[in-house]
């Protein structure tokens, strides 16, 4: 009984280190991690194109402050012409209209007319 | 002061001077009247108009060309509203000679068109190079209005060498220096306007060169856009401006413009000017108190 017991654990026990030995020499620890070439490639692509994007950020980033710098002056110079038309507008209104009074060609008035229009 | 009357471009000129004596400038003044006629007058079958309408071209003296010159900047500013090319359409209208001959009735005969719808036609159709004026085949050209506003000023240019003085042709008024009290005829009191300077003023209107076709009434003032007499609601415009021929435009583009536009216009773009309506309304616009 007893010898027939242990038999079976025996068994058991080999079949257990077997399969176990099986598997890890399935994985083939003892060889060397081999790199595939096309994602040694890729990898290679990637770190490439992260560099550049890298590089575009800081072009743009560049650029934006320059056209913020741009847009500031130019939209003060808008400003300033604006305020420079206005006033000059504001002159001319004052002057025409005072040049209009003083001057106009013509008024009506309660005087015998010395000759008479009519339809032409 | 001294004055002269005559008759000359279908119309009563009258001429007046502020000066003791001026018969020299009043002679020339008048027969300035007559040789611009004989230029520009479509009703003479010699004049330069006439011959430029008949043969499509000509080596124009500089008299027609400036008047030409003149109703094409016109048409420009007036955006078309006053146009030289209305002949054709006036001539349809039934005003085909002196207005003293039309006949204030008249009917249409058998074989004679009643089409007065003419449109007229307005791109590329005047030519003005050098001394030769070429009009496109089909366009014939009436100067009839801005031809008196320019004789007017071409006289009282004459004029002012004797004194301070006045032209009115018509209705087309011109004036150097001086203050000149110029009735002007309104839909109820008399209206005096005081021309003061170097100005101008015109009346266009429906109320005097008019008569009956079929038993409808048409007048003189051709609406270019539709090339038939103008329907507005006014009767008559009168407008003051810096010369005769501005105001003369003025008044024919305000007229066509009819009342409440007319008003705004003149409002806007400061040209004193009297309006009035065909139900008896005067209005006074541009500044015009």
């Amino acid at each position: 009984m007893t010898s027939h017991t242990g038999r079976l654990y025996s068994l058991a026990i080999a079949l257990v280190v077997f399969f176990l030995a099986w598997a890890v020499i399935a994985t083939h620890p003892w060889a060397t991690a081999t790199k595939d070439a096309r994602l040694q490639a890729l990898a290679a692509r990637e770190a490439q194109i992260r560099k550049e994007a890298k590089l575009v950020q800081t072009v743009v980033a560049q650029r934006w402050a320059n056209y913020q710098a741009q847009l500031k002056t130019r939209k003060a110079a808008i400003a300033a012409a604006k305020a420079a038309s206005s006033a000059q507008l504001a002159s001319v209104s004052t002057a025409s209209s005072g040049t209009a009074s003083a001057s106009s060609p013509v008024k009506v008035v309660t005087l015998p007319p010395l000759t008479v229009t009519r339809t032409s | 002061m001294v004055r002269r009357r005559f008759h000359a471009m279908g119309t009563e000129i009258e001429l007046l001077v502020d000066a003791g004596s001026a018969e020299p400038a009043l002679d020339a003044a008048e027969q300035e009247f007559h040789r611009l006629e004989a230029l520009l007058s479509r009703f003479r079958e010699d004049s330069e108009l006439s011959r430029l309408n008949r043969d499509g071209a000509l080596a124009a003296g500089p008299d027609l060309r400036r008047v030409v010159e003149l109703a094409l900047a016109a048409r420009e500013r007036s955006g078309g509203r006053f146009d030289p090319t209305v002949h054709d359409a006036l001539v349809a209208a039934g005003y085909d000679r002196s207005f003293e001959l039309v006949p204030s009735e008249m009917d249409t005969s058998p074989g004679m068109s009643m089409d007065m719808d003419i449109p007229v036609q307005h791109s590329m159709d005047i030519h003005v190079q050098a001394e030769r004026i070429e009009l496109a085949p089909g366009i014939r050209i009436d100067l009839g209005g801005i031809g008196k506003g320019y004789a007017a000023e071409r006289a009282a240019e004459i004029l002012a060498t004797a004194g301070p003085c006045l032209v009115n042709a018509g209705g087309d008024v011109a004036t150097r220096d001086g203050a000149w009290p110029v009735g002007v005829e309104t839909a109820d009191e008399p209206l005096t306007l005081e021309l003061s300077g170097s100005s101008g003023l015109a009346t266009s209107g429906r109320d005097r060169r008019r008569w009956r076709r079929d038993g409808r009434e048409l007048h003189h003032l051709i609406d270019p856009r539709t090339g038939a007499p103008a329907e507005t609601d006014l009767l008559r415009v009168t407008v003051v401006a810096s010369d005769a021929i501005e105001a003369e435009v003025a008044a024919k583009s305000l007229f066509l413009a009819g009342a409440e536009l007319a008003a705004a216009e003149a409002d806007a773009a400061g040209i004193p000017a009297v309006l009035v309506t065909d139900d008896g309304r005067t209005v006074h616009a541009g500044g015009l108190a």
